[in-house]
């Protein structure tokens, strides 16, 4: 469905070159769901952007089922850090947005919308603002905003990364649910190793900047998972796993640089 | 003020006012409001009222819609556009400061005692702060609601119209209620430096002054107060019905 080939990012920032992202490839199938993790200033935040088509590899070649890709589309779904929820509408206002967009009747794009907001229940709050909405509802109002147009990839970029705990281990439980529901090819960015690890059917490890995949770890769980599954010692055991080789490239970054990576967008 | 009504500050000042009238303490040249009142329904009767608040309103209205309409126009694309705003950011700054009065001589060289030229001192008045909140408006859009806007297929002319244009919405309105004020305050300058047929409040209030009758003065008074209120009003209720605010960012200042 999705296949990156070679793509390199390089910023240039004051005459010098930045390398941001180096020679990755990468291909999710169809109905996949890939969390990418890495550590703080890797370049998986850039990573997503370039998929999302906001920012113009330098090198390489994407393509959605088939089709080279360039610029932004309604074929990738985009979920935003911070969400980018339009606070002047209310929540089916953003909701239809991007049914809008596409022309179509009014009524079909508030039947579509209600759909979404009904499987992320969020229904009742339909008229609400963002304003007015906590931080797991408005969570669950951009992911039906980015369903509802029907995108065949959903790029996530660390979208539960504000909330708290709890509402963040709901999330993930929802966002499970609802992947196997409609089945989306996502990609997820996360700094939560926990989190890639409940949700993908693979973790991609990033090494520190320039980001390259530095190993891909395929996560063999049941479907649904409970979040109980957090406790098995299979789980523990990816975690534990995908930290070392985590710790190792964040005290890489470290001992090269000298000092932290300020910043974190990832 | 949450236990006293909005109007209660202001009807007690009237009511001591009116009874310090009546208890013959007040100079002749501070009526009482009873007198003014009077006055004004004199006014109204007469078709004088009507004729000299029409062509005042008419002046600021066609001037604050110029104005303002250019503003908010020249505004967004500078906004949304770096050479636009590079050309009309030094324009800007450097006659913005001037006050806008001051070239009433000049306009009335070019257009003469007429309409045209308190229209246009008005509009060029109106213009800048319609310009200055548009373009912070617009530069004000958040970058990634843009973003979400493009990846969800929407091409420039819908990003600008439903994305910077609603997100610039509150600043630009505030920029309205500026003008607003402003049209007034430069509508009665002019009428007060000249007007060719003799109409107008500014006139009124200056014909008035020559003659002494300070009932007649405060008529005119109250009437650019009342007009200029409405005017307030229905611009925030256009405000409420065009870009409504969120609940968490709803302003209470003169709501």
């Amino acid at each position: 469905m999705l296949e990156v080939e070679h793509l390199s990012t390089v910023f240039v920032r004051g005459g010098a070159r930045i390398p941001a992202i180096d020679d990755v490839s990468l291909r999710v199938a169809a109905g996949e769901f890939v969390g990418i993790i890495g550590p703080s200033g890797c370049g998986k935040s850039t990573f997503l952007h370039t998929l999302g088509g906001f920012i113009a590899p330098t090198r390489g070649e994407m393509r959605i089922a088939g089709r080279p890709v360039r610029g932004p589309g309604p074929d990738r779904g985009m979920m935003f850090q911070d969400l980018a929820l339009f606070p002047w509408r209310t929540v089916l206002g953003n909701a239809m947005w991007g049914l809008e967009v596409q022309g179509r009747p009014r009524r079909e794009c508030r039947a579509v919308a209600e759909g979404y907001l009904a499987m992320v229940g969020l229904l009742p709050f339909r008229d609400a603002f963002p304003a007015e909405l906590s931080g797991g509802m408005k969570q669950r109002a951009a992911l039906a905003r980015v369903l509802a147009y029907e995108p065949a990839v959903l790029l996530m970029d660390e979208p539960f990364g504000a909330l708290d705990a709890q509402t963040r281990e709901l999330m993930q439980e929802e966002l499970q649910r609802i992947w196997l529901q409609t089945r989306k090819t996502v990609v997820f960015v996360t700094h939560d190793i926990d989190e890639a690890v409940y949700l993908a059917d693979r973790v991609v490890v990033f090494t520190a900047r320039p980001g390259r995949i530095k190993v891909t770890v395929p996560i063999d769980l049941p479907r649904p998972r409970e979040l109980e599954v957090k406790k098995t010692p299979a789980f523990v055991d990816y975690r534990n796993r995908l930290w070392d080789l985590l710790r190792e490239e964040v005290l890489l970054g470290l001992a090269r640089d000298g000092q932290p990576v300020a910043g974190g967008r990832g | 003020m949450p236990a006293v009504g909005p109007l209660t500050a202001a009807a007690a000042v009237v009511v001591a006012w009116q009874l310090l009238a009546q208890a013959g303490v007040l100079p002749v040249w501070l009526v009482s409001p009873a007198a003014v009142v009077e006055q004004l329904g004199v006014l109204a009767a007469s078709g004088e009222l009507a004729r000299h608040a029409g062509a005042s309103l008419y002046r600021s209205a066609v001037g604050l819609a110029l104005g303002a309409g250019t503003g908010v126009a020249l505004g967004l694309a500078a906004g949304v556009s770096r050479p636009v705003a590079a050309f009309f950011d030094p324009l800007v700054a450097l006659t913005y400061p001037v006050p806008k009065v001051a070239i009433l001589p000049v306009l009335i060289v070019w257009f003469g005692i007429s309409d045209l030229s308190k229209i246009m001192v008005i509009a060029i008045s109106c213009f800048y702060p319609c310009f200055i909140a548009a373009l912070y408006g617009a530069r004000g859009t958040d970058p990634t609601w843009v973003w979400a806007a493009r990846s969800m297929g929407a091409r420039p002319a819908r990003t600008f119209l439903r994305v910077v244009l609603p997100s610039a919405a509150p600043q630009i309105f505030s920029g309205l209620r500026v003008a607003l004020a402003l049209s007034f305050i430069l509508m009665l300058a002019a009428e007060m430096i000249g007007s060719s047929n003799r109409t107008g409040l500014g006139f009124l209030i200056l014909a008035a002054d020559a003659s002494g009758r300070f009932d007649l003065m405060f008529a005119a008074i109250a009437a650019i107060a009342g007009l200029g209120f409405c005017a307030d009003r229905a611009l925030l209720r256009l405000r409420r019905a065009l870009a409504p605010a969120p609940p968490a960012v709803e302003a209470t200042f003169g709501e």
